[in-house]
Order: C-alpha cells, then structure tokens, then sequence
C-alpha cells in the first residue's frame, strides 16, 4: 500500500490513484503533449492547464542511484542498507521517478532497464512501488 | 556614478557543533562582534539585510532592531535564502546605500542545525513534491541528494573517488592552519578511503559539517569606512543567478543534472561589475556543501571546463600556498557549516591580510560563492588601497 500523505495537492492525485490500480502515471499536457515532473498547476512548457495523467508501460533505466548506508530520519535506521535511484521511461521523456530498487547494489549500472514492482513482499519503503532489475519481475 | 561600499567590520562565533546558546544569542554575539570590529555603536546601523527565509524565521530583523535600539533603521532587505542570501547580501546592502535609502547596514546569518532535531534535514519539508514522492522512499538526507548528482557525474566524465577525494584533502589542510577550525584531524587518501559510507559514492570526508553559529558584517560607504578602525573591504562586485526550476525539482528533474546555470549567471554578473576576470581571483571561497557539488561550481563559474574539476584542483593547486587556494579556512567540509556565511567573513580576513598561518600572499581580489540551488550568488571583494 501506498503512503502517501494524507494531505497532498490536487496536481498530485493521479499519481497515487494509477498505484492504487498497480499501474505508473505521469502528468501530460493535452495542449503540447509533453509530460512535465514533478505535478505543477499548469504545463511548465507551455502554461496550458488541460493536463491529463498518461499512463506508461513502466519499464525504465536507471539515470543514476545510491545506496544510503545512514539514517537521516531515524525511521529508516532499520532498513539500511537501502537503494534509492532516479528513474527514466522511454514513455515519458522529461520524467525522473525517484523509487528504490530491490536489488544487490554491485549489480547495478546507470542506465540498466528496470521493472515497477507493486507488492508489499519487495517494498522498501512505503511508496507503494519499488523496482527490480528488469527480469527478476 | 555609483557610490563604492565596503565592509567594514565582521563577526562571527566560533565554529562549534553544538553551541550552549540559542541562535539569537549566537546572533547577539556575532553583531556585538562585528560592531566592535568596526567600531561602530549599534545606533549607527540604519539598515538590515538577510536572506529571506532562515533568518525571518529565527532571528527576524525587528528582534534584532529592538534588542540593540537601532532607533534610526530605514532600510529593510532580505534577498534568496541561506547561502545565496549571505553572499548577495551586499548587493541589497549596496543598492540601499546608491539609492540614498540607508548608510550603514548590517548584514547577519545563521543556523542553531547542530543541535535542532531534525538538524539540515529538516529544511526540505517546506516542499510539497519531495514531501509526497520522495520521503516515503528514503530519500530525506542531502547526502542522498548530491550522491545522485555524483554517481552521475562519474559516468558521464569518468570522474573516480581520487576527484572527489583531491577537493576534501585540500581543504581539510587549510582548515589545519586555522585553530577555530572543527575538524582538526589530517586526511590524506588512505584516510579519505577509509571514510564512512554515507550515501555512496559519497563518504562522511565528502560532506560538510553540521554547526550551529552566526556571522555577521557591516557594509558602509567610502565616506563613512575612512573613519572606521578597520581597513575597509571593498565590494567590487555581486551577483545573483538562478534557473527556471522549483524547489521540489532541484535534484532530480533537471534536463542536465550536472550544470549549475546560476553559478554562471551570477559569476558573469559580478565580474561585469567588477571589470575582472576570473584569472583576477587571487583565492576562492566556494560553496562547498559536498566535494561534488564545489567541483560542479567550479567548472559552472568558469573555471574550467565541464568534468574537469578534478585534474583542474590537483594540477592548479587548491591549498592555500596553491595557484587558486580555495576555501582558505577548510570551508563547509572542514571549517563549519554556517552555509557560507563564514566564506564572506574569511574572505575579508584574508584581504586585511589577518589569516595567520593560512594567509594567502599578495591576496588582492578573493570571490565567494553561494548555493542555494536554484539560486546562485557570487561577491568579489577586493583588498584595502
Ligand atoms: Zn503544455
């Protein structure tokens, strides 16, 4: 399950919304037809506000990770070590998705193709998705 | 013509972990310290610039006016926030003091982030999007953030530990030449190898410290600082970049990640002024938040092209006997983490030729810059005729 505050914008509804149906959604402007992240009021490319949520197919690569060995919040004290890495999808150019990824960190390499995963038996954290490397799904 | 400013008197409170005062005490002792360095009674001081969102929120310019009297303040700025603040302060202080608008100004900033609970953590709640997408990953420290950028970095110039490494060495042995310093411990490579893992690649030798402390100066005109019982500073230049990107989006949606627009902007901008060039610049004081992201604002002002950070600060030299020392006292990652206010303060001991041990010869133009991304700051000081 997702963790998402229990107060967040409206832009930033159909994120969480395409979790809840295990799917990845992005904000695409209707006017440009270029997506934009995070969510804004309006397009940032082009100032339209008709903005629709486009789901992906959710396959992506990694752009660049880290695995956080402290705690900054002491809530995470007890899943350290952890990954965190920056996503990118051939469907949604412009997006980076920040998520953990299940995985031996020596495996991975920038660029590498990553699968979404949506069930609770891999997450790290409460995001309500994590990625593995593409054919472990 | 414009009038010249100058700063004529500095502050600050030794470089600490966790102080036993509060942060208005800090501040107290800071302004104290920089109004006897000028010699200048508090009722002197007829404006007040900070950044404008740490300072309003701890140690607000009206509690500042009311604690010292300043009966005759008719100037109020504030610009930014944390270190762009401080460092573009002078360019606030500066226009007041063209326009008429206010004479002798006091320019203050801090943070009590050693002994606050959440410490720097804290400070990214105020936007919506990491809140949202990025807490419930983990994703909370700026370590994580700016370990991103230097994975990234790697890849893309092929840029090795012994890069980030070079910055930190060089740093940690000025801050050795200079007693106030808070890390008093040699680093050479193996020590830098054997570092803790923070958030890899980064290591705690590649990260700043955590202080609580104040610093504070006062900026004045020519007329004024001739009478004062420092030798002035003069503000040759001050500039202030940024790029069309939000808060919540910094650290990870930028198209290119590893430019910082604004450090260009702001660089050209006070050069401009100054009618300097960067081969000018005797020593720099650099942001120097992490070991990356002062080797990326190195090559964003100019200094050196893009992925050549690391060749340019071993071959050049960054020591304070170097070709272009940097961060003379230790900066960020050995000094204290005051968030550069302490780079302004050094800058002018260097060019009053008082940095003992850690002077620079012959220092005639010093640059400091701050970060606060997206926002960029950079001031150029020059030596007293
Ligand atoms: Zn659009």
């Amino acid at each position: 399950m997702s963790d998402a505050p229990s107060t967040i914008a409206p832009e930033f509804a159909g994120f969480f919304a395409a979790l809840q149906e295990r799917a990845l959604a992005f904000p695409c402007c209707d006017t440009c037809a270029r997506f934009h992240w995070y969510p804004m009021k309006a397009c940032p490319h082009c100032r339209s506000s008709v903005i629709s949520w486009r789901r992906i197919a959710g396959t992506g690569s990694l752009y660049s990770w880290t695995t956080v060995r402290h705690a900054f919040d002491p809530a995470w004290r007890d899943r350290l070590p952890y990954i965190v890495a920056l996503v990118e999808f051939p469907d949604a150019p412009g997006v980076r998705l920040i998520a953990n990824v299940a995985a031996d960190p020596e495996s991975l390499a920038i660029g590498m193709a990553v699968t979404p995963c949506f069930d609770d038996g891999v997450a790290i954290g409460k995001s309500g998705v994590t990625f593995v490397p593409a054919g472990n799904a | 013509m414009t009038k010249q400013a100058f700063i004529v008197g500095v502050g600050e409170t030794p470089p600490t972990r966790r102080s036993s005062k509060d942060i208005r005490a800090l501040a107290i002792d800071a302004i104290d310290a920089a109004l006897a360095d000028a010699g200048l009674p508090p009722t002197a001081i007829d404006g007040i610039v900070t950044d404008g969102l740490i300072m309003p929120n701890t140690v607000p310019h009206e509690y500042v006016t009311a604690q010292y009297g300043m009966d005759k303040r008719r100037f109020d700025g504030s610009i930014s926030y944390g270190g762009t603040g401080i460092v573009c302060a002078p360019m606030i202080a500066k226009a007041a003091i063209d326009a008429g608008l206010a004479e002798t100004v006091l320019c203050y900033f801090g943070v009590d982030w050693g002994t606050r609970a959440s410490g720097p953590y804290g400070f990214h709640d105020l936007y919506p999007a990491k809140l949202a997408f990025e807490k419930p990953v983990g994703f909370n420290g700026q370590p994580s953030y700016f370990a991103l950028w230097a994975r990234r970095y790697m890849h893309e110039f092929g840029a090795t530990e012994e890069d980030l490494a070079a910055i930190a060495i060089a740093q940690r042995s000025n801050a050795l030449r200079n007693p106030r310093s808070q890390v008093k411990k040699p680093l050479d490579l193996e020590a830098y190898r054997a570092s803790r893992m923070i958030s890899d690649p980064l290591r705690a030798a590649d990260c700043c410290v955590i202080s609580d402390g104040v610093c504070a100066f006062i900026v004045t005109t020519g007329e004024r600082a001739r009478d004062l019982r420092q030798k002035p500073v003069k503000i040759m230049g001050c500039g202030f970049g940024t790029e069309p990107v939000s808060g919540d989006d910094i650290f990870t949606q930028r198209a290119d990640l590893l430019r910082i627009p604004g450090a260009a902007a702001a660089a050209q901008q006070a050069l401009r002024q100054a009618d300097l060039t960067l081969g000018d610049v005797d020593f720099a004081e650099i942001y120097d938040c992490f070991t990356i992201s002062c080797l990326m604002q190195i090559e964003s002002m100019g200094f050196c092209g893009p992925g050549e950070a690391g060749p340019f600060v071993r071959e050049r030299g960054t020591t304070v006997d170097g070709r272009l020392p940097i961060n003379t006292h230790g900066g960020l990652l050995s000094y204290s983490y005051l968030l550069g206010a302490e780079h302004v303060i050094e800058a002018v001991r260097q060019l009053r030729g008082e940095a003992g041990a850690a002077q620079v010869a012959d220092a005639q133009v010093g640059l400091v810059s701050g970060l606060s991304v997206p926002d960029y700051g950079v001031l150029l000081l020059g030596r007293p005729t």
